[in-house]
Parts: C-alpha cells; sequence; structure tokens
C-alpha cells in the first residue's frame, strides 16, 4: 500500500512538472518576456494571525508605479485585460471569494471620451479564506497589464506569498 | 489477492501517467529548443555588418537604427506567408500592436490611412500581433488567432496582420511598450522608430523619410 501511495506522490509530481499553471508565461507572445520590470508590486502584508476553521480576510494591498494604470478587475471593454488574482489553495488553506475595488476613470489625451476603469497608485484586493491549524503559506500572483499615458506592456505577473498562521 | 491485483494495476496506471507526462514534457522542451534554434538563427542572419546611423542620438534611441531590419517569415490573419523580403524595394512600416492595446488602435487608423496616401509612392505596412498565442494548445491557439483576426476586421485593417508565432519581435529589440513602430527604406535599413504612440506628423515624417521624400528625423 505505501508504494502505491508514492506511485502516486511521483505521478503527481511529474504531471505538475508537465502541465502550466495558469499564470505562467505562453511560449510566445510579449508577455513572455519574464526579465521585462514589474509595473505593480506587492506591499504586504507578509505575515497574518487568523482564527483556525473561521473565515477570514487577507487584505493584500498593491501598488502601481507612478505614471502608469493597469485596467481594473472590470474593465469597460471586453478586448481589455482584467486584473485578477491567481492564488494556490491547498488542502489546509481554502480559498472563497475575492473582491476587488471599483476601478477609477482614466482616459488617454488623443481619446477624452473613451472613459477606462482602471487601478493607479495603492490598491487593496480582499481575500477570504478558511484555513486548518498550522503555518501555512498562500502563493499567487496578481495578474495585471499596465499602461502609460503613450505605451502599453504585455500582461505580467506580480508574486505574492503571505505567512498564515492559523490558531 | 484481490487487494494485491488491485494494488499492482493501481501502480501500473501511475506508471503509465508518469510515462505519459514525461513524454509530454520532453516533447515540449524539444519544441522550444527548436524555436530557440529557430531563432538564433534569424539573428545570426540578420546581423547587420555595420552601422550607418545618421548620428549618435538615433544609435541611442533604437539600436537598429541605421541598420537592416531583420528578416522574418510570418502567418497573416488569410493563412498567407508574409516576408518581409516580400516587399524588397518598398518602403515598410513594420508595427508591432496587441489586440488589448488602447494606445494601437488609436494608430492603426493612421497608418490604414496613410497606406491609402502612400501606397501608390511605394509604401507597404505589416501589422505584428504581439498578443499570447499558446503553441501547446491547438484549440485555446485557434481562438486566439481568431481573435487577432476578428479585431483587425473590426479596426478594418486594409494591411497584412501578421501573428507573431516565431518571436520576431524579439530580434527587433524585444518590443516592450507597444505601439512599437519601425520605418524601413526601400533598401532595408530601419531609417526610424518610435515606442509608444507618437503624434501623428511624427509618423508621416518617418514614412516620407522611408519613401526617401525627406520629412522629420524621429
Amino acid at each position: 500500500m505505501r508504494l502505491l501511495w508514492c506511485a502516486l506522490l511521483l505521478g503527481a509530481t511529474s504531471l505538475a512538472g508537465a502541465q502550466k499553471l495558469p499564470w505562467q508565461g505562453r511560449m510566445v507572445g510579449a508577455s513572455i518576456e519574464t526579465k521585462a520590470p514589474q509595473h505593480v508590486q506587492y506591499l504586504f502584508p507578509e505575515q497574518i494571525s487568523v482564527a483556525a476553521g473561521k473565515d477570514a480576510v487577507i487584505e493584500m494591498h498593491f501598488r502601481v508605479n507612478p505614471g502608469m494604470h493597469i485596467n481594473s478587475h472590470t474593465p469597460r471593454e471586453k478586448w481589455l485585460i482584467a486584473t485578477r488574482l491567481n492564488v494556490v489553495e491547498t488542502p489546509a488553506m481554502k480559498i472563497g471569494a475575492v473582491d476587488f475595488p471599483a476601478g477609477e476613470d482614466y482616459a488617454l489625451a488623443s481619446m477624452p471620451n473613451d472613459k477606462l476603469s482602471v487601478y493607479t497608485g495603492e490598491f487593496v484586493v480582499r481575500v477570504h479564506i478558511v484555513s486548518r491549524p498550522g503555518q501555512h503559506i498562500l502563493r499567487g500572483a496578481l495578474r495585471y497589464q499596465a499602461c502609460d499615458a503613450n505605451s502599453c506592456y504585455p500582461p505580467r505577473e506580480a508574486p505574492v506569498a503571505v505567512d498564515v498562521i492559523a490558531k | 489477492m484481490k487487494r494485491n491485483i488491485l494494488v499492482v494495476a493501481a501502480v501500473l496506471a501511475t506508471l503509465g501517467i508518469m510515462i505519459w507526462a514525461g513524454v509530454s514534457n520532453y516533447r515540449r522542451q524539444q519544441r522550444e529548443q527548436a524555436n530557440l534554434k529557430r531563432l538564433q538563427a534569424m539573428i545570426e542572419a540578420t546581423e547587420p555588418a555595420g552601422t550607418t546611423a545618421n548620428d549618435d542620438e538615433a544609435l541611442e534611441e533604437n539600436p537598429l537604427q541605421g541598420k537592416m531590419a531583420p528578416e522574418f517569415t510570418l502567418t497573416d490573419t488569410k493563412g498567407q506567408k508574409v516576408s518581409l523580403a516580400d516587399y524588397k524595394g518598398k518602403a515598410v512600416v513594420v508595427d508591432f500592436w496587441a489586440t488589448w492595446c488602447a494606445p494601437c488602435k488609436i494608430e492603426i487608423p493612421w497608418l490604414e490611412q496613410f497606406k491609402n496616401q502612400y501606397g501608390g509612392q511605394g509604401l507597404a505596412v505589416l501589422g505584428i500581433s504581439e498578443d499570447d498565442l499558446d503553441l501547446d494548445n491547438k484549440s485555446e491557439l485557434a481562438k486566439e488567432k481568431q481573435q487577432i483576426a476578428n479585431t483587425a476586421e473590426q479596426l478594418k485593417i486594409n494591411y497584412p496582420v501578421l501573428y507573431d508565432d516565431a518571436n520576431v519581435s524579439t530580434p527587433y529589440g524585444g518590443v516592450d511598450g507597444l505601439p512599437t513602430t519601425f520605418f524601413i527604406d526601400r533598401s532595408g535599413k530601419v531609417v526610424a522608430s518610435t515606442v509608444g504612440l507618437a503624434p501623428r506628423e511624427q509618423i508621416e515624417a518617418d514614412i516620407k523619410k522611408a519613401l526617401g521624400n525627406g520629412g522629420g528625423a524621429s
């Protein structure tokens, strides 16, 4: 029986290597440039204490670089790339709703009548979790697509990691 | 006995999955290596012999300034193979854009108008989409290409729109900010380039430069 579990574990590991995670770059296209600079930074928290077995909220703070904007979670045009958060759920930590703030209006100087829904400066994403007792790492990435006044940059992922202590 | 058979069956099934995963990984790595080799070959083949840039400022702005434009062959939204070499003797505007890029959608109608205005003088325009393409997943790839084709149709683009499934943007300097536009003269040299949405007048001046009609520097 022990052999069976070892084999299953190995099989699962091989599969994980063969498949792409949702936020991993694709083979071709502008967004595969991994060394490109980030336009959004994850600020905090790095660690949080929550009540085990109960609904808890992590308020993830992000900052968009000055002079840049990113599409909100609900852009007005369907061809725009929405900001979203990909987090890894584990048996020890269930992920519930993820609440994004409303976007603010923004218009390019050359298209003053076309309002975009964007985030600028600092914004907060609220992630609902339920954790088993213990210390767990919540890992994920914020996928966003940034622009400045004249240029748009390929979608990128800002990594996030939060140490969750559930008591 | 029954339990032993179950265990053996499960182990065999798991081994099968592991072998499948290993083969998938190997195939993917082979494809990536082939892509890389093709790209390296393309870069070597298009390595310019010398610099003939007009001034130091232009050199600072774009390393391709005054050099031969990197060659490429890509497929357009109508399924036709398109090479830069097909346009020998013409002035060519190569515009890197994406469906999610708002400033690109301001520049594109200008390029359509310039194509109409200067096409008779030997101007060609090529749009290269920098939208992500998932080469590993055929159905996803087809959807992504269709979306690019639909956008090109909605924008009424009157020049070929190419899928960049060979990372052509890399020899062009690893295009990051979009739109990025290169202006290539009749001899195949890059005479100007712009990153981001440039004023319409500057784009027209760069087109005239590529055509050999003078115009402002970029």
